[in-house]
Order: structure tokens, then sequence, then C-alpha cells
């Protein structure tokens, strides 16, 4: 069996490497979780290529890129101050260009190493050493090290930083009393990271110290607020923007916010060839019509994203490609089940029992996209259990109403932002859908911001979220009782139970097995409706080469340039 | 003179003073906390608390409003909550572009529109005079969008001469300036012609052209020397107020072609809620269009001698 250098193979690879010969497991998971624990992408595409006869090398882009060019990308240049607290894509890829990850997750889903040169996990999935790659020199000339990633540990898990990887590695993290008492005299609880979580073993090596089994480790490191600043960031006034320091294959040039983001090569990079001399980042606005014409007459070569409105018109054009990735990401329409009327689950599944999930699809975001079932667990998720399909029932959804009292017909208001026009489209079908049960739903829609100031109040709203890569990462995050994001205040023993469970299963065809009762307890007590798992896309000039559209539009252009 | 120049800089002021008052109190009470806004929606209760401490926000309002006011004058105009950066490191370079965006739209659309405008009403009724107005309104009716929309068919997609947007991200670009300014002079036109040619008609139909034209002087000496200088009062007027409206109302076509103007800042400060922008972005507004009609007034008065400073 092939081995990531020297590191002690863990015992649950040889397991799942029968799981997959056997087909109990697919290739897409075996590669996931081979890697996660520590096997190089190399030797496991090797051990699938054994198996089905594949090349065991991913499949090579459409072109090799020429050395030099600046490529020009239309995105919204926003501000880029603190890496640990970014809450857009967007400044994660600005920030991307000059600062680096300790691993990276590719549009194969499968994890690599970054700037740890490979990790092993102890058997309990409890211990993780990450061993960092030596040679690699911030810009200012220091050397990279161990300081650099335990400060960075130290950092992320402070509450005073306000970054949300205090969530992502909720196992170094401990709950502690902070002494006051809220205006119910309850104690105010603070986190904070748990003492020897994060400890340097010698220069590039680095253990991290978990309460609880976790297997995401590796993927979470890749998470956008996740990148590597220097160990002495805030001494050095805690903005990236004006102390662009980093490992990077560039380095800042001109940063103008809300305007343009140039960086340029930097010499004697670690990581071999860059293809491009440069990159600029153009800021064309919210309209999604100017950043097409801007790539149409040829001002820029890539467009960060392309609505799905306008993917005919990128594909009529014959100098640009369209490119697509199918994503975890969505919006749900959920209620909150301790306001009125969703306090009665009668109501709720009322709801649910209206909605045509196929039609949703096809009229909202035309059919390019996955199927919602109401229980935010994706199809491409490696733990998802593909439950029966969902069908509309007015028989239901009336007999449903009449029981809890509303027979003569309800009225419902949902509030939604309108940055995504798609969000505003799903809930006109929605709208549509509810009519012939005696529902009547009003549309509040209102500004993008406005919306994040009720997002988490408003009994009826329809939140987006981004895509994870595991579908557990969200039900921890958004459907714990009492956890900040729990949107629709759910709140249910049994679901967490079955939860727990399956998080703490290694074993991936079992854990799919257990994931068949998470994902039911959530469906039928019916918080949300899902219309649909939506496909992202962005378009390039066909001299982009070696381009492809990552999941969460994460830009590595480490090996991106232009066609000979 | 002076006492009449000293009265309406101090009409001009208090109108600031209490538009002020009412940018603020409109601002102050805009739905959701600020500190939430700056801080993000995922910001706990404490943290909220805390800021607004250190902020002041839990002083009494006139105290805010006055300390606002303060910052205000002495060119503290805070920091952007969506860009975190000073305000004034983003405000006047926009403002300065949509300046250079309607200077060149003046320059092509106030000689055209007051050519035509005489043109049409030099012989009212005639052929030249129907041709005219109806090309005008018909400009003048499709909005810039449109129009926006329907020249960039033409020219970025159709013929490939023009780029589809005007971002000006190497530095000015004459070419990028030319999509934005002709919508706008195609919007704008049809309007000030319009009103040069009721102005010019009315000249025309007065007793002194009329001796004029009697007493033999050539019909040109008429149109130049004696009708002109009236018939321009009246769109003198109109022509001030489209220096307000090209400086703050031009969102439309700057969102559109990308143009990183006054009126796009304006819209995505609203958009984001970026309070300290919004406030900055209004009072500049206030105070272009307050002295635009104080600069309008004082014009008037040397055009039409029979208005007296007073």
């Amino acid at each position: 069996m092939a081995r990531n250098g020297k590191a002690k193979v863990h015992p649950y690879v040889p397991e799942i490497y029968e799981q997959f010969k056997k087909g109990e497991v697919d290739r897409r998971e075996f590669l996931r979780t081979a890697t996660l624990l520590g096997v190089s992408a190399t030797a496991a595409y090797a051990m699938v290529g054994q198996v089905t006869g594949e090349s065991f090398a991913p499949k090579a882009r459409a072109a090799t890129p020429k050395m030099g060019g600046n490529m020009r990308c239309s995105m919204r240049v926003q501000e880029m101050t603190d890496p640990a607290t970014f809450d857009w894509t967007q400044k994660s890829n600005q920030a991307r260009q000059i600062i680096e990850y300790l691993t990276v997750t590719g549009t194969d889903n499968v994890t690599r190493p970054y700037l740890a040169e490979k990790w092993e996990a102890s058997d309990d999935l409890k211990t993780w050493t990450l061993h960092l790659r030596k040679g690699v020199k911030w810009n200012n000339g220091d050397d990279f090290g161990a300081d650099d990633v335990v400060h960075n540990f130290e950092r992320w898990l402070d509450p005073a930083t306000g970054s949300s990887n205090i969530g992502l590695f909720s196992g170094m993290v401990e709950n502690v009393d902070t002494g006051k008492k809220d205006k119910d005299g309850n104690a105010v609880m603070s986190k904070r990271m748990i003492s020897g979580a994060v400890e340097k073993v010698d220069e590039h090596t680095v253990r991290l110290n978990l309460r609880s089994p976790e297997l995401a480790v590796p993927e979470n490191l890749y998470n956008y607020p996740t990148a590597i600043v220097h160990r002495k960031f805030d001494e050095m006034g805690g903005d990236l923007s004006k102390n662009p320091i980093g490992t990077g294959p560039f380095e800042q040039v001109e940063y103008r916010v809300g305007e343009k983001y140039v960086v340029k090569k930097r010499p004697g990079y670690w990581g071999g060839d860059v293809y491009l001399d440069g990159i600029t980042y153009i800021d064309h606005g919210d309209d999604y019509s100017a950043l097409l014409n801007a790539l149409i007459s040829g001002q820029v070569d890539m467009v960060y994203e392309v609505d799905i409105t306008q993917i005919d018109i990128v594909e009529k054009v014959p100098h640009l490609v369209l490119h697509e990735a199918v994503t975890a990401q969505t919006g749900v329409a959920r209620m909150q089940m301790d306001q009125k009327p969703f306090d009665d689950i009668r109501v709720r599944q009322a709801v649910q029992a209206c909605i045509d999930h196929q039609k949703l699809l096809d009229i909202a975001y035309r059919g390019r996209g996955a199927v919602g079932e109401d229980h935010h667990v994706a199809p491409i998720h490696p733990e998802y259990f593909a439950l029966p399909k969902m069908k509309p029932d007015y028989d239901k959804a009336k007999k449903l109403l009449a029981d809890a009292g509303h027979g003569g017909g309800l009225k419902l208001k949902i509030d939604l932002g309108s940055a995504d026009k798609w969000h505003a489209d799903a809930m006109q079908v929605m709208r549509e859908q509810l009519a012939p049960a005696g529902i009547e739903l009003e549309l509040n829609i209102m500004p993008g911001s406005s919306y994040w100031e009720v997002w988490d109040k408003t009994p009826f709203g329809f939140t987006s979220w981004t895509h994870r890569p595991l579908g557990v990462m969200v039900l921890n995050l958004a459907y714990r009782a009492g956890v900040p994001w729990n949107e629709s205040h759910y709140s249910n023993p049994e679901f967490e139970s079955a939860l727990n469970d399956a998080s703490a299963t290694l074993d991936v065809a079992e854990r799919k097995k257990k994931m068949e009762k998470v994902q039911s307890i959530l469906q039928t007590d019916a918080i949300m409706v899902q219309p649909l798992w939506r496909a992202v896309f962005s378009a390039t000039s066909k001299k982009v080469a070696g381009y492809a559209t990552h999941p969460t539009q994460y830009h590595d252009f480490r090996k991106v340039g232009f066609s000979a | 003179m002076l006492v009449f120049l000293a009265r309406r800089l101090a009409y001009m002021a208090l109108t600031m003073l209490v538009l002020s008052l009412i940018v603020f109190l409109v601002l102050e009470f805009s739905p959701g906390s600020i500190a939430t806004k700056v801080l993000g929606p995922y910001s706990s209760e404490e943290q909220r608390a805390i800021w607004l401490e250190e902020n002041g926000y839990n002083e009494p309002l006139f105290v805010r409003y006055f300390d606002w006011l303060g910052g205000f004058v002495t060119g503290d105009l805070g920091e952007s909550i969506k860009y975190k950066v000073p305000v004034n490191d983003i405000l006047w370079d926009r403002l300065a572009n949509t300046g250079i965006l309607g200077l060149a739209t003046f320059l092509v659309m106030i000689p055209l529109s007051l050519t035509l405008g005489v043109l049409a009403g030099m012989k009212e009724g005639s052929f030249q005079d129907r041709s005219i107005s109806v090309v005008g309104i018909v400009f003048t009716s499709v909005p810039e969008f449109a129009s926006a929309v329907l020249l960039s068919t033409i020219f970025v997609f159709g013929l490939g001469l023009l780029p589809g947007t005007s971002g000006m991200t190497d530095g000015f670009n004459f070419v990028e300036l030319i999509l934005p300014v002709m919508v706008l002079v195609l919007y704008d036109f049809g309007y000030v012609a319009r009103m040069t040619r009721a102005s010019m008609a009315e000249v025309m139909t007065t007793h002194y052209i009329r001796t004029a034209v009697l007493k033999g002087l050539p019909y040109r000496v008429v149109i130049m020397k004696h009708a002109l200088r009236n018939a321009l009062i009246a769109p003198f007027t109109v022509i001030m107020l489209q220096i307000n409206w090209l400086l703050s109302g031009v969102i439309v076509v700057e969102f559109f072609f990308a143009y990183k103007g006054f009126g796009a800042l304006l819209l995505e400060a609203s958009l984001a809620q970026d309070i300290y922008v919004i406030e900055a972005c209004a009072m500049v507004a206030v105070f272009v269009a307050v002295s635009t009609q104080t600069l309008a007034d004082i014009g008037y008065t040397y055009l039409n001698p029979r208005i007296r400073f007073s």
C-alpha cells in the first residue's frame, strides 16, 4: 500500500479500501477519506486505479499554460483587514494570492498538502500531527514554521478575535463562566481554547489535541478564514492590506477597496512554477450584467460568478467558456418552531406537503443543480442517505391545516433578501404551490443587509447557506439547540442523539446508514422548505488555461495561466 | 450687491443646517442597530454593547448630532462600515469621477440642446421645429437603463467598437466615457432643447423682435444680438438644475457601466446601510443642490436686468 512518506497509515485506511473494493463506498468517498487520513492524493488515486483500472493521476487539465501574462478578473474588491474574520469568499480570494493555507481541497473534493506537507491522525482521531513544509519563506525574508501556525490557532480560538473558526475547531475549545449574569440571571458563558490544544513539537511540527474525534480537520484547514498569517501579524498592526506579508505566489502591488486589487509574481516562491506574471481584480459592482459586459468586450479575462439567467448568453459567445461546479450551496425557507403559527407541527407539515421540489428547481434555477429534500444534507455530501422522494399532496396539506384550525385559509409572510435573484424566484414559485391548499404567502423582499439584521429573528425567512464538504458540518452549526446559527430555533434531543451517533462513526458505510435517521427526523419535523441545491457558474475567456470553478468559488491561481 | 450675496449665503447655510438635522435623524432612526451593521450579523450582544459605549452611542441624541456636525465641518466624515477606510478616502475620488462624467456630458449636451432649441424656436410650427421636438421627446422618454442596454447592444456586442464597462481601472480612458455620456446626453438633451425652444418661440413673438425685423436688420443679427440673450434666461435655470442632477442623479448609468462615481457610491452605501457614507453623500448632494440654486439665482439677475438685487 502506498504511504504518505514515512508516516504511519491510519488503521481505517485499509478498512475503507476493502469497502471500496467491495463497492460498499464509492470512489469519491474513498479518495476523500483516505486523503483526510494522511494518504497522499497521488497514492489514493493509485489505489483507486488498482481497482478501477483508470489512470492513477487526476485528469489532466485542458491545456498547459504558457509563462507570462496578467490575468484580469471581475470580482468585488472588498476590505481585507484580518483573514481570520473574513465573511465573504471574495475577500479570501484577494488574500489567497498572497497568503496560504495548511491544506488545499481541490475541485475533486480531495484534500492535498499545502503549507503542511503531510499530516497524521491518531487512531481515535483526537490527535492530529501536522508536518510543516521546510524552506518556505515569508516575503519579508522570515522563515515559515511552527510558531506561525501556533499563533494562528491561538488567535482563531480567542473570542476577542471574533473568528468563525472558533466554531470550526470546537473540539479544541471549552466553555467557561465569565462570572457575569444576563438579564434573566443566567451565567454568561464564553469560549476559550483548551490549554494544550495546540502544541509546537519542533520548528516544523505542530500537534493538535482535540477533546472529541474529528475527521474533517484537514478540510477545515482550507475553510476560507483559516489562511495562515505571519506570527507577528498582530504586532504589525493586524491589517493584511496595510502589511501584506505572506508566503504566497504573489505580492500585493496596489489595493483600492471597491475598485481594484493588483498582485505580481513573487520571485523565489517555494511552490515551483507560477505561470501568471500578475493578477488584477477589478470591481464592477453588484450588477451581473456589468461583469458580463466587461468579459464580452475583453476588458477582463474572467468573472467571479455568472448568474443563472446569463448562462445562455455565455454559451453563445464564441470566445467564452462557461465553468460549472456542482455544490452544496442552498437556501432554506425555515420556520421558527417556537413562533406562531409554526409552533404547530401540522402547519409546518402542511407547508411542506404543498411543495413540488422538482418544479422549484426547474423554474427557479433552470434545473441546474439538485432537488432539495428539506433536511439540509446534499446528494454530494459523502454521508448522504437517499430517502424516498417527496411529492406534493394537497389533500394531506388541507387536512393538516383543518386539523390545526386553519381550514378557512392561512396567511403567511416570508422575509428574504434581494441580493440573489433566484431567492425571490424560488419563493414566487413556492407562493404558487401553496395557494391551492389555501395558504396565501406574502413575500417581504428587503435589501440583503436588512435581511441579515433579522435572519435569526424572523418567524419565517429565506436564508442562503454556502457549500460545506460535509452535511454534518451544517447540521452541527444550524440545527443543534442553542447554537448561535440555529435560525429555526430547532430543538429535538432525539435528532441530536442521532447526529452525535452518526458524527462519531468513522466507518463510511455505517455512517450513511445512521444518517437515514438524522435526515428523516429533520424532514419529518418540517422546519424548512429547501427548494434546491444550486450549481454555481463562472466564465473565462478561451485564452485562460488551467482554471476550474471550485464549489466554494475559491481562486487558486498557482497553476492557472494563458494558453500557449 | 454685497448684501444680496451675504443674504443668499446665509440662506444657503441655514438650509444646509436644517437638512443636516433631517439627514441625521432619518439615519438615526433607520431600522436595525448600527452596532450590528458594523460588527456583522454574527456579533454577540456583549460585543455590540461594548462597541456602542466606545463609540459614544449611549450619549444623548443632540450631543451626538453636534459631535457628528462638528466632525463634518472639520472634515472628519467617519469610517465606512463596508470598506473599513475613512469616508474621505472614497468620497472625493468618486465625486471627482462623477464631475468628469458630468462635465463631459455638459460639453456635448449644452451646445447641442441650445442649438437645436434655438433652431426649433426660431420658426414655431415649422417642419424643422416639429422634427426637433419629436426627436427630443422620443429620446427623453426612453429611460436610461433602456438606452444603456440598446447602445451597449449596438456598440459593444454588435460592432465591438466600445468597451462594455467604464471602470477606468487603468486611469482615465476617454473611450470608456463615450457610452455613459451618450446615454446621459440622449436622455437629457431633449428636455433642455424644449425649454430653450419654448423660450425662443416666446421671444420671437415680442414687439422688439418684430421691430428689429421690420427695420431691415439681417435675420442672423436679429437672432444672435436681440433674441438669444433673452431666450436663454429660462433655460439657464434648467441648465443649473442639470448640474445638480448630473452630480447626484446618474445612479442608473454609473451602476450599469460600473463607473466609479458618486451616484454608484450612494447606491452601494444605501444597500449596505453604510451609515457614515450615506450621511456624507447626502450632505454633499445637499451642498451641490443648494449652491447650484444659489448660483442660478445670482446668474439670473445678470441675465435679466428686470430682476434687481433685492
